[in-house]
C-alpha cells in the first residue's frame, strides 16, 4: 500500500491510499471514501480509468512540484506528497500563501509603470507593476493582501523572464 | 488556361501555423517552397515542411523576419519566383512588394500603392469617404498632442476610441470614457504604437454603442474581376485581439450581407486592389455599418470562409498572382456554418500572460468536420519572441448550433502539455449563453470576464485525485524495483535483505 497526502487548491489536504489489487486494478481511498478502479496507461501522460462503469480519460501534465490533471474539461492542480516530504514541506512553512510571495514576470518584458512603493499596503488583485511584453501592456497583480517589500522596478527597465520585481508579505 | 506569369517556387516570408498553411497549398499545386527562419526557429515545423530553408538572422523579428533585404536575398539565392508574406511581419509593408518588383519577383499580395493607402488608417478613411463608403465619425486626420485630442474628443462626444494611424491588431488602441482619462490613455497608446509600428501618430474615432466587428473577404484579379466571399463575425475579442470567429454572422440577414459585400468590393476597387483582402466593418446596435479598416493580406481567420465556400484562399491568391482570372461571383456558393477558435500559449489564470516553453505532449482533435491549422509539435519549444498562436481549430457543420457543438467537442479533444494554453477559456466562450444565442458584441469578453474564467468541475475532482494517486503509486513502485534491481546486481546476497530494501523504499511514506 502507498500512502500520500494530496494538497489541493484552496489549501485543502486529503489523505490518499493506493493498494494494488490485481493487474491494473487498484483500491484507492480518498479520505473516508474507497474506490475500486481499473486503470490502463495509454501513451505518455494519459490514463484511462474505469470507476464502476464510468469511463474517464485523465491526462497528467507534470510540472515542477505539482501535476495538472485534466478530466473532461476540468484541470485540477494536484500535489501528492508522501509523509516524509509532507513533514519537510511543513517545516519549510510553504504550504499556503502565507509569508513572502514574489511578484515576477514570466517572460522578458519592459517595465512601463510602477503603481506602488515599498511598504504600501495592497489588496489581492491590485495592480503593482505594468510591464510590456510582445507589444502588449500587462499588469502584475498582488497575489494576496499584504505589504509591498523589496520593490526593484523602475519605468523603462528591461527585465528577464522570471525576474522578481517585488514581493508581497 | 495556362498562367501568364507562372510560379514554380514560392518563398514564404513567415513562420508558425500560417507558413505551414501556405506550404500545404503550394504542395498540392506542385509549387516548390522555401522557408525562412530565425535562430529560435531552426527547429520550427515550417522549416521541416519546406523543400528549402534559408536562415535569416537572430531571433528578434526585427533582425530576421522583418528585414526586407534578407528576404529578397533568400528568394534570389533559392531561385524563388514569388514571395508569400502570410499575415503580420512584412505582409502589410509596401517596401516588400516594391523591393520584389525591383528584383523581378512576384508578390502574392496587392500592389504597394493600395497597401500604402490602406496601411495608414487616416488616409484609408479619407479614400473610403471619397469612394462613398461609410466610415465611423472621427477626427479628419492625425492629432498633434493631448490638447488637440481633447478638443477633438469633445467635438465628437465621449466615449471615443484612440487609435494608431499605423495601427492593427489592437495595438495602440484605447477606449476612453471620460475627458479626465484621456491624458493617461493617450500616452499609453502612443507608447504601444511607437513600439509596435515605429510610428506614434494617433487619431480619434467616436466609440459606437455595442459595436459588432463584421468583416468581408474580398478578392480582385488583374482582369477587372472582383468578388466577395461572405462575411466573418469577429466580435469575440479580448483586448482587441480576436478569439473566436464565425461565418456567417448571426447578426446579418441576406440584404445586409449583400449590401456589405458590395460596399467591400467598392472599397477594394477604389484603391486598385489585387489579391485577397478583408474589409472590416463595425456594425452598430441599429445595424448601420461603417468601414473600419482594410487588411491587405490573408487573415488569421480565413479558414472559416474556406470551410463555408469550399474554396482554398491561398490557391486563389497564387492563381491571381499568376495572372489567372477569378471565378464569377455567381459561382460562389456559401453553405453551412463554420466557427474558429484560436489556441494561444497564454495563461488565462495569470492575466493571459504568454507562456512560452516546451510542449511535452500534443494530441490534436479529429473526427467529422474538424480542421486544425497548427504550427507546433511535441518537443517544440515555443519561443518568447513571436505571437503565441499555437493552432487554429475550425469546425464546419450544416447549422450554427451543430458547428459550435462540434468545435466544443474538438476543444475537449485538444491535449497539450508542458505550457499553459487558453483552451479552457475558449470552451467557456463557446458554452456561454450569450454566445450560443448569437447575441454578442465586441464587449463580450470584458462583460463576462469572470464567467469566462471557469473553475474546474468539483464533481470530477475525485477522478483527478484517483488518476494522480495511481500514477504516483506506479512511479514509486517502478523506482523501488529499479533500486532493488541495482541493489540485487551489486550483491546477489540474501533475498530477505533485498525484500527489506524494497519494503524500505516503498514504505518511505509510512
Amino acid at each position: 500500500m502507498s500512502r500520500y497526502v494530496a494538497l489541493l487548491e484552496g489549501g485543502r489536504e486529503l489523505p490518499v491510499e493506493v493498494t494494488p489489487d490485481g493487474p491494473g486494478i487498484f483500491q484507492v481511498r480518498l479520505g473516508d471514501r474507497v474506490f475500486r478502479v481499473d486503470a490502463f496507461k495509454h501513451d505518455y501522460g494519459t490514463l484511462s480509468l474505469i470507476v464502476d462503469t464510468a469511463s474517464y480519460t485523465a491526462t497528467l501534465d507534470p510540472r515542477a512540484a505539482h501535476v495538472n490533471v485534466r478530466v473532461r474539461d476540468s484541470i485540477f492542480k494536484v500535489e501528492l506528497l508522501d509523509e516524509r516530504r509532507l513533514r519537510m514541506r511543513r517545516a519549510a512553512g510553504r504550504l499556503t500563501v502565507d509569508g513572502r510571495q514574489p511578484v515576477a514576470t514570466r517572460v522578458p518584458a519592459r517595465v512601463v509603470r510602477v503603481h506602488v512603493r515599498d511598504g504600501d499596503a495592497v489588496k489581492e488583485g491590485q495592480p503593482l507593476v505594468t510591464v510590456a511584453a510582445l507589444g502588449m501592456e500587462n499588469d502584475l497583480r498582488s497575489p494576496k493582501d499584504g505589504t509591498v517589500i523589496a520593490l526593484d522596478a523602475a519605468p523603462g527597465q528591461a527585465v528577464g523572464a522570471g525576474a522578481e520585481l517585488c514581493a508581497v508579505e | 488556361m495556362s498562367p501568364l506569369k507562372p510560379i514554380r517556387k514560392v518563398l514564404v516570408a513567415n513562420r508558425g501555423e500560417i507558413a505551414v498553411r501556405v506550404m500545404r497549398t503550394c504542395q498540392e499545386m506542385g509549387i516548390a517552397t522555401v522557408a525562412v527562419y530565425s535562430d529560435a526557429d531552426r527547429g520550427a515545423l515550417h522549416v521541416r515542411r519546406a523543400d528549402e530553408a534559408v536562415h535569416l538572422g537572430p531571433s528578434p523579428a526585427r533582425e530576421s523576419y522583418l528585414v526586407v533585404d534578407k528576404v529578397i536575398d533568400a528568394a534570389r539565392k533559392t531561385g524563388a519566383d514569388a514571395v508569400h508574406p502570410g499575415y503580420g511581419f512584412l505582409s502589410e509593408r509596401p517596401e516588400l512588394p516594391r523591393a520584389l518588383e525591383k528584383a523581378g519577383l512576384a508578390f502574392v499580395g496587392p500592389p504597394a500603392a493600395a497597401m500604402e493607402v490602406m496601411g495608414v488608417k487616416t488616409s484609408a478613411r479619407a479614400a473610403m469617404q471619397a469612394a462613398g463608403v461609410p466610415v465611423v465619425p472621427g477626427s479628419p486626420g492625425t492629432l498633434d498632442g493631448e490638447a488637440e485630442a481633447l478638443a477633438a474628443a469633445a467635438a465628437l462626444g465621449f466615449p471615443v476610441m484612440i487609435k494608431a494611424a499605423a495601427g492593427g491588431g489592437g495595438k495602440g488602441m484605447k477606449r476612453c470614457e471620460r475627458p479626465e482619462d484621456l491624458g493617461k490613455l493617450w500616452a499609453s497608446a502612443k507608447r504601444e504604437s511607437a513600439a509596435a509600428f515605429g510610428d506614434d501618430r494617433l487619431y480619434l474615432e467616436k466609440a459606437l454603442d455595442r459595436p459588432r466587428h463584421v468583416e468581408v473577404q474580398i478578392f480582385c484579379d488583374d482582369h477587372g474581376g472582383a468578388l466577395w466571399l461572405g462575411e466573418r463575425e469577429c466580435s469575440v475579442q479580448r483586448r482587441h485581439q480576436k478569439v473566436v470567429e464565425e461565418s456567417p454572422s448571426p447578426l446579418l440577414d441576406e440584404p445586409l450581407r449583400q449590401a456589405m459585400g458590395e460596399v467591400a468590393v467598392t472599397a477594394a476597387r477604389a484603391v486598385g486592389y489585387r489579391g485577397a483582402g478583408t474589409v472590416e466593418f463595425l456594425v452598430d446596435a441599429e445595424r448601420r455599418f461603417y468601414f473600419l479598416e482594410m487588411n491587405t493580406r490573408l487573415q488569421v481567420e480565413h479558414p472559416v470562409t474556406e470551410m463555408v465556400t469550399g474554396l482554398d484562399l491561398v490557391r486563389l491568391q497564387l492563381e491571381v498572382a499568376q495572372g489567372l482570372p477569378l471565378p464569377a461571383q455567381g459561382d460562389v456558393v456559401r453553405r453551412g456554418h463554420a466557427v474558429e477558435a484560436r489556441v494561444y500559449a497564454e495563461d488565462p489564470a495569470r492575466g493571459f500572460l504568454p507562456s512560452p516553453g516546451k510542449i511535452t505532449y500534443l494530441r490534436l482533435p479529429g473526427g467529422p468536420g474538424v480542421r486544425e491549422d497548427g504550427g507546433v509539435y511535441t518537443g517544440w519549444v515555443v519561443p518568447p519572441y513571436y505571437d503565441p498562436l499555437l493552432s487554429k481549430l475550425v469546425a464546419w457543420a450544416p447549422t450554427r448550433e451543430q458547428a459550435i457543438a462540434r468545435l466544443r467537442r474538438a476543444l475537449s479533444e485538444y491535449t497539450l502539455h508542458g505550457i499553459a494554453t487558453n483552451v479552457s477559456y475558449l470552451a467557456a466562450v463557446l458554452d456561454h449563453p450569450a454566445f450560443r444565442a448569437g447575441d454578442y458584441d465586441t464587449g463580450f469578453c470584458a462583460r463576462y470576464e469572470k464567467e469566462l474564467l471557469r473553475r474546474p468541475d468539483p464533481s470530477l475532482e475525485e477522478v483527478a485525485l484517483i488518476a494522480a494517486a495511481v500514477e504516483a503509486q506506479k512511479r514509486d513502485q517502478d523506482e523501488a524495483e529499479a533500486f532493488a534491481a541495482r541493489a540485487g546486481a551489486r550483491a546477489e546476497g540474501s533475498a530477505w535483505a533485498r525484500q527489506g530494501r524494497i519494503a524500505a523504499r516503498r514504505g518511505r511514506g509510512r
